[in-house]
């Protein structure tokens, strides 16, 4: 009863120093988070103030983008809606085309990762440049990240010392850090100051300014917009917040608990064109509205992509990002993935334990672990049920709804203790991968009981 | 216009709830001293703090901290050091190669060492271009929380602004914290 | 007080000690307990798989055994939660409101908030290190949640502390999950194996002889463990430590 998950974890558990680099260092970004969320005696509050600010903020989605719009507008931004995945593309790309340009600068955006924009571009004939130090990595060895804000949390100093040997001429076996990020900093340089165009995310996008707000430790954001004349921006429509004082509450939020920093280096507003520069924002729905009309899994909205429920996840940590079907991993990844095609990415929801860090740890109080305890609950009539699994619980069933039966398969039940090994530990047994089975007692509690021997 | 009548439209159709707007009063934290807390989050962000008393004199301070700066940028008139007024030069390309930018700060964050500078030159790139920058911060401007700080930018007229908290950072080889990504290598933030 | 005592599946077939133990406790506090016969399964393991409306029957089946009592208590804090949390949201289904969600308790939560017991004759000379189980502490709030920035408190570590000649320790990541998470465990087996090894050898370094707990289903996930690679360290539910010399 293995899952596309089950199987591709078993695959990154093989390499068991790796997947212990994986496991310690994330917990170790865990480990920081929880220190500067206890820095703050109003933590809880603000996690409250958060979700709810989310909520409102989704429940007044139209009125808000439309104020943000006429804000924007007024600050001399150019606003485009794009419907879906290929209407966001064809927007970015006529951006381009129109003005002839050739590259694009562009920094860190899982929008655009969703819509698959850098190969549609590409595909074109623009060259388009990631300036986040590990998507470039990543980029340069034709990889996808594997955590959304850590992309390249999976790959060793060594790889990256002979992508840049390769790639930029540095010096072969230097694999030390520091050298190699300065190498990609000097390299990274040109491209900035040689773009015609840069893109960046959004992390919020507050409705009654019009301005739109970009987090970034790196400063590549920043650099990328300040030479070329055209600046492009896109946001999933639900990072919009209602004013600058909401973002008061998220920015003390979002970098505390994704990366255990007070806050990222750069929290910069754009609000209107530079001098002789374009600014254009498109928003994008791509399924957002759809998601609005799903009562249990509404609150998945309420995401800021801080990347948290990866890095507390017990699974995440030792499956890593490749072991999910969709293209955001972890507890929100698998939540993402069902609300885009439940058909498709039913394979992630065998990845939780329901053990419930990622709801208690989530900024904005996703209730992640529950809504996946939903999702399972839907598998059986969307047709993606387990048979195995199926057959297990109907069997259980069959078995807890009859007391008369259950008591008699406990009185024969000790006799498995005293089967052969290989009768009881063999392919079909998963729980003997790793582990022995439990022993039946003698006699049960209810038999005890009957028996009067419990005093 | 299509998309966008379409996308709100589907919007007002789908939506199921309506949540009241929530009161942002929060009771968040107060620091003893603010400025003492504003120093200790800036070098947790790999930032410095500096402090300049009214005798010191700015420009040897600078060079105390940046002895090797050659290439230095400002369009303030109290820096003298300065070899160029970087909202002279016609493109902002030609910042590249500068070893330090000596800028000003509108009013610091206690609880994480950021300095809200609103885009006070003519190129924001001057930001982040050179080697190293210095942000001039009257010490008497700190607020404690992101609340306040918001509170107080609140109907301010800005094109562009920023917190930066300390110089740009990685870690994206391996969780190896390194300084300067593609940003300054090193912030100093003097206290007046 | 009339006490129900709740002992779940595999408690009855594999670990009938714990629901002795439980019993004995219950009555030495000064508890009514009496266990309602032929009782089989909450349903969490349907469930958790994706099959919770098959757990009606059994959900409904435990509201007739307990009608008669003031409160039900179980040595699983897992299968509590599930009723606590599930059955109500299961039986709406049917119309019928759950009664056993406002009654029901894990005996550690019982005897810390409702008996409060100043003292116990138990004595234990002995390292454990106490297995913070994810429902236990995540749903039933047995221990303040390592994400939460709450101040920090223990209710088993609480009646742990009432025991004589024992040594209390916790591992280090204090209540991350042993991968048990019922058919977690057969459908993912690798990630389950390696993160009950992990826990294992988190209790192991706190010195500890023994792991011990609230929920014999992450107890007996580890036990398994233990035995495969033959650990230095016992599992132990937390019953059988409080209810020693009775």
């Amino acid at each position: 009863m293995s899952t596309r998950h089950s199987t591709a974890a078993a695959r990154f558990l093989k390499d068991r120093e790796q997947e212990k680099w994986h496991d310690e260092t994330l917990w170790l970004v865990r480990a920081k988070r929880d220190k500067m969320s206890r820095s703050l005696p109003e933590w809880e509050t603000l996690r409250n103030l958060a979700a709810s600010i989310k909520l409102y903020s989704n429940s007044h989605l139209a009125d808000l983008l439309e104020q943000f719009e006429k804000n924007a507008a007024g600050n001399g931004a150019i606003v485009h809606w794009a419907k879906d995945a290929e209407e966001y593309n064809r927007i970015v790309y006529d951006l381009l085309k129109e003005r002839n340009i050739k590259r694009l600068a562009k920094s860190k955006s899982m929008l655009a990762e969703e819509c698959g924009m850098n190969s549609y571009l590409m595909e074109r004939g623009i060259d388009v440049v990631e300036t986040d130090l590990g998507e470039r990595i990543l980029q340069l060895m034709h990889l996808k990240p594997s955590h959304i804000v850590l992309p390249a949390i999976h790959i060793k100093r060594q790889q990256v010392g002979e992508m840049m040997e390769r790639e930029m001429g540095t010096e072969k076996g230097n694999f030390d850090p520091t050298y190699l990020t300065h190498a990609a900093r000097k390299n990274l340089r040109e491209i900035f100051l040689n773009s015609d165009a840069a893109m960046t995310g959004v992390n919020f996008a507050v409705a009654s300014t019009g301005e739109i707000v970009v987090c970034t430790n790196e400063g590549n954001a920043d650099m990328g917009t300040s030479f070329p004349k055209l600046h492009i921006a896109a946001f999933g429509l639900e990072k919009i917040v209602p004013d600058l004082e909401a973002l008061g509450v998220f920015t003390r939020l979002l970098a505390r608990s994704g990366t255990g920093q007070p806050i990222t280096s750069y929290t910069s507003h754009y609000r209107s064109p530079q001098n002789g520069g374009e600014f254009h924002i498109i928003i994008v729905d791509n399924g957002r509205s759809e998601i609005l009309k799903n009562r249990e899994h509404i609150r998945i909205l309420n995401c800021i992509r801080c990347g948290e429920c990866m890095n507390t996840c017990p699974v995440y940590r030792r499956s890593g990002g490749y072991s999910y079907t969709y293209f955001i991993p972890g507890p929100i990844g698998i939540n993402l993935s069902m609300l885009k095609n439940p058909k498709l990415y039913s394979d992630n929801l065998s990845a939780c334990s329901l053990c419930l860090s990622c709801s208690n740890v989530c900024p904005v109080k996703v209730d992640l672990g529950e809504q996946i305890y939903r999702w399972r609950q839907q598998l059986d009539g969307l047709g993606q049920a387990n048979p195995v699994k199926k057959q297990i619980s109907m069997g259980l069933k069959y078995l807890m709804d009859r007391p008369k039966v259950f008591n008699t398969a406990l009185k024969f039940a000790p006799l498995a203790n005293q089967m052969p090994r290989f009768v009881l530990y063999n392919k079909l047994n998963a729980w003997g991968k790793g582990r022995e089975l439990p022993h039946f007692a003698k006699k049960s509690f209810n038999e005890l009981w009957k028996n009067n021997q419990v005093k | 216009m299509g998309s966008r009548e379409e996308i709100l439209g589907n919007i007002r159709k789908n939506t199921l709830f309506s949540f009241e707007k929530p009161s942002y009063e929060i009771d968040s934290i107060k620091y003893e001293d603010k400025l003492q807390a504003f120093c200790d989050m800036l070098k947790v962000a790999g930032g410095q703090p500096v402090f300049m008393s009214p005798d010191d004199d700015l420009d040897k301070l600078i060079s105390r901290l940046y002895p090797d700066a050659k290439r230095i940028a400002s369009n303030l008139p109290d820096v003298k050091c300065a070899v160029y007024n970087p909202d002279e030069i016609e493109n902002s390309r030609e910042l590249k190669n500068t070893d330090l930018s000596v800028v000003s700060g509108a009013f610091g964050v206690a609880e994480n060492g950021a300095v809200w500078i609103p885009l006070n030159v003519k190129y924001k790139a001057l930001y982040f271009i050179s080697e190293s920058l210095v942000i001039l911060l009257d010490k008497r401007e700190i607020v404690h929380t992101m609340h306040e700080a918001y509170k107080r930018i609140s109907g301010e007229r800005y094109g562009y602004g920023l917190f930066m908290s300390g110089p740009s950072k990685t870690a994206d080889i391996e969780q190896a914290l390194v300084f300067g990504a593609h940003g300054p290598m090193s912030v100093s933030v003097v206290l007046y | 007080m009339k006490v129900g005592l709740f002992i779940p599946c595999y408690i009855n077939a594999i670990y009938p000690e714990v629901g002795v133990a439980s019993y004995k406790l219950l009555k030495a506090v000064g508890m009514d307990v009496d266990y309602p016969l032929d009782q089989t399964c909450c349903g969490q393991p349907m469930a958790n798989a994706g099959f919770e409306k098959e757990s009606y029957a059994m959900a409904m089946r435990m509201e007739e055994l307990f009608k008669a009592y003031d409160y039900v208590v179980g040595p699983s804090a897992s299968c509590v939660a599930f009723v606590k949390e599930y059955h109500p949201g299961i039986l709406k289904e049917g119309n019928h409101v759950c009664s056993n969600a406002g009654k029901i308790y894990d005996i550690c939560e019982f005897l810390h908030d409702v008996v409060k017991p100043a003292s116990l004759s138990a004595e234990f000379p002995h390292k454990v290190s106490i297995h913070n189980s994810c429902h236990g502490v995540r749903e039933l709030n047995l221990s303040s949640p390592s994400e939460r920035n709450i101040p920090y408190y223990n209710k088993l570590r609480n009646l742990l502390a009432l025991v004589k000649g024992i040594e209390i320790f916790e591992p280090k990541r204090i209540d991350e999950c042993c991968g048990f998470g019922g058919m977690f465990s057969i459908e993912e087996p690798e990630v389950s194996v390696c993160m009950a090894q992990d826990k294992v050898a988190d209790h192991i370094s706190t010195g500890a002889e023994y792991i011990t707990g609230a929920d014999s289903s992450c107890l007996m996930h580890m036990q398994g463990v233990i035995e495969r690679e033959n650990l230095p360290i016992k599992t132990i539910h937390i019953v059988q430590i409080l209810a020693t010399g009775l």
